[in-house]
């Protein structure tokens, strides 16, 4: 709890830090601002070609199956950045991390909330594709859309836990980041993004609900769709995003002694 | 003697000896077992003494004593195993004096960045702007909208002097850095260091030049092999140290 309000304290130097990042990747060209939102269209586009186009399977996610997939992929975006950059957090940071004793912490957090910042900044193309739907007939807003901001939440919860795991492993044993590269792409098709849990065989279903993704997207996706939510899938999520942060403030202070002496 | 501002108690902190300690999940997973050296070095161990407010101390012994490693611990940027070290308010560390720099950044960022990693706020930044870069001379100042990597060396230490040296902590940690820069700089840092200290600032130099450690500290400690071995005025511990080394 100290080291949280130590945290607090320095919120100045974490907003310092973020504002750096978003300068150095916004900084030099328009182009990286398009840049966070080509990304994600380009794999709906390609996942949208071939599952409806192809295969004419636009019932493997909810209708409308783009809408249902710019959710998704627009989530993973900062799921998947965070968790290759959180990895990196210390190492790509050793000069700064070495001469400033702030609590070490801080640098996964700031990776979390400047990646977190892109995610919302990629938003207003998920305002435009619902306003289309949601003009066209084909799409109907409800009120828990209010589970959005909860999931935003819970996302960087989850995110500063996996990344307060990564980061001190990644100093002290190698090949982890290849390791989760690996991990990170098979994840991505563990992850109800391109279609939904009950598309999936029984015994797969229950595997898949322990992927703390499952129930953070069905926060996410409530609101845009008229479906039942999977409150087993959500429970997991929110048990996992505590027992990530819990588990992963108690290893980095484990490890912190040695990683200092690494790096 | 007031309160201390550093208190080190009883600290030891522990190396390996190897360089390549990383474990790695190939060789794990290969041969069944982490090859990686369990040998390890006591770097410091059983280090205590205290520092009070307006003290200047200097820390001699022979290169790969601990010195740098001490000076670390009581930084906070490293944590060392056993004991600990306490410091009373925060510490201007001149120990990697480009460390907060960022090469792809310009030098106006720059300082604006590192001032602010270590706890000033923009207004108090934007006061000492001008001093800041008068005392790291004009062609840093002709160049503060160029990536800081293109500064030369020299050029980065002197910002990096001048950016560190007009924080408001109570203690300043100094490594061996008064050797960056020309003569000429040189004595701008003695300059400086003589203003902070006379602004009752505490002080904690290692050096390897016995007239840059008379001409500032009055207290000495001795490092030899992680371990301590005197602690008292400066002269003393100086011509001490200097009668081991002509002995080896």
């Amino acid at each position: 709890m100290t080291r949280l309000q130590a945290i607090l304290d320095r919120r100045a130097i974490l907003e310092i830090l973020v504002r750096r990042d978003l300068r150095v990747r916004y900084a030099r060209s328009i182009l990286g601002y398009l840049w966070t939102i080509i990304d994600p269209l380009a794999m709906a586009l390609i996942y949208f070609m071939i599952f409806v186009v192809i295969f004419k399977r636009s019932d493997a996610g909810h209708t409308p199956y783009f809408l249902f997939l710019i959710v998704g992929l627009l989530v993973w975006q900062w799921f998947s950045a965070s968790i290759t950059e959180t990895g990196r957090a210390l190492i790509m940071e050793q000069k700064l991390v070495r001469s400033t004793n702030l609590p070490r912490e801080m640098w996964i957090i700031r990776v979390v909330i400047a990646k977190g910042i892109e995610f919302l900044l990629s938003l207003p193309i998920l305002v435009v594709f619902t306003a289309w739907y949601v003009m066209g007939g084909e799409a109907h807003l409800n009120w828990r859309l209010l589970l959005f901001p909860v999931a935003v939440v819970q996302q960087f919860l989850m995110l500063v836990g996996f990344g307060l795991i990564l980061a001190p492993v990644t100093v002290l044993v190698d090949d982890t980041t290849r390791v989760v590269r690996i991990i990170m792409r098979m994840m991505f098709y563990v992850t109800p993004i391109i279609y939904v849990i009950e598309r999936a065989p029984d015994w797969l279903q229950t595997i898949f609900m322990f992927n703390p993704l499952a129930g953070l997207l069905e926060f996410y996706r409530a609101g845009f769709f008229e479906v039942p939510i999977n409150w087993a899938a959500v429970a997991v999520s929110w048990v996992m995003t505590f027992g990530l942060i819990g588990f992963g403030l108690h290893l980095f202070g484990r490890l912190e002694r040695a990683v200092l002496k690494e790096i | 003697m007031s309160d201390p501002v550093i208190t080190v108690d009883d600290v030891g902190i522990e190396f390996y000896r190897s360089r390549k300690r990383k474990l790695s999940i190939r060789e794990m997973v290969l041969k069944g077992t982490d090859t990686s050296s369990k040998d390890t070095f006591w770097a410091l161990r059983n280090i205590s003494f205290d520092v009070g407010e307006g003290e200047a101390v200097g820390l001699v012994g022979p290169n790969g004593t601990g010195k740098s490693t001490l000076l670390k611990v009581i930084a906070g940027v490293l944590i060392p195993d056993e004991g600990q070290a306490t410091i009373n308010g925060g510490v201007a560390p001149l120990i990697e004096l480009t460390g907060g720099f960022l090469g792809e950044l310009t030098a106006r960022e720059n300082i604006y960045l590192t001032g602010g990693l270590h706890g000033l706020t923009k207004e108090q930044i934007d006061e000492r702007f001008d001093d800041i870069v008068d005392f790291a001379g004009p062609q840093v100042r002709a160049g503060l909208n160029m990536p800081f990597r293109h500064f030369s060396s020299g050029m980065q230490s002197r910002l990096g002097f001048a950016v560190i040296t007009s924080l408001d902590e109570p203690v300043i940690l100094v490594d061996e850095a008064l050797a960056v820069g020309d003569q000429a700089f040189r004595n701008k840092c003695y300059g400086r260091m003589e203003e902070l200290l006379s602004a009752g600032r505490t002080l904690f130099l290692v050096s390897h030049s016995p007239a840059d450690l008379k001409r500032f500290c009055t207290r000495g400690i001795y490092l030899s092999g992680g371990r301590l071995v005197a602690d008292g005025p400066m002269d003393e511990v100086s011509d001490r140290y200097a009668a081991d080394q002509k002995k080896a």
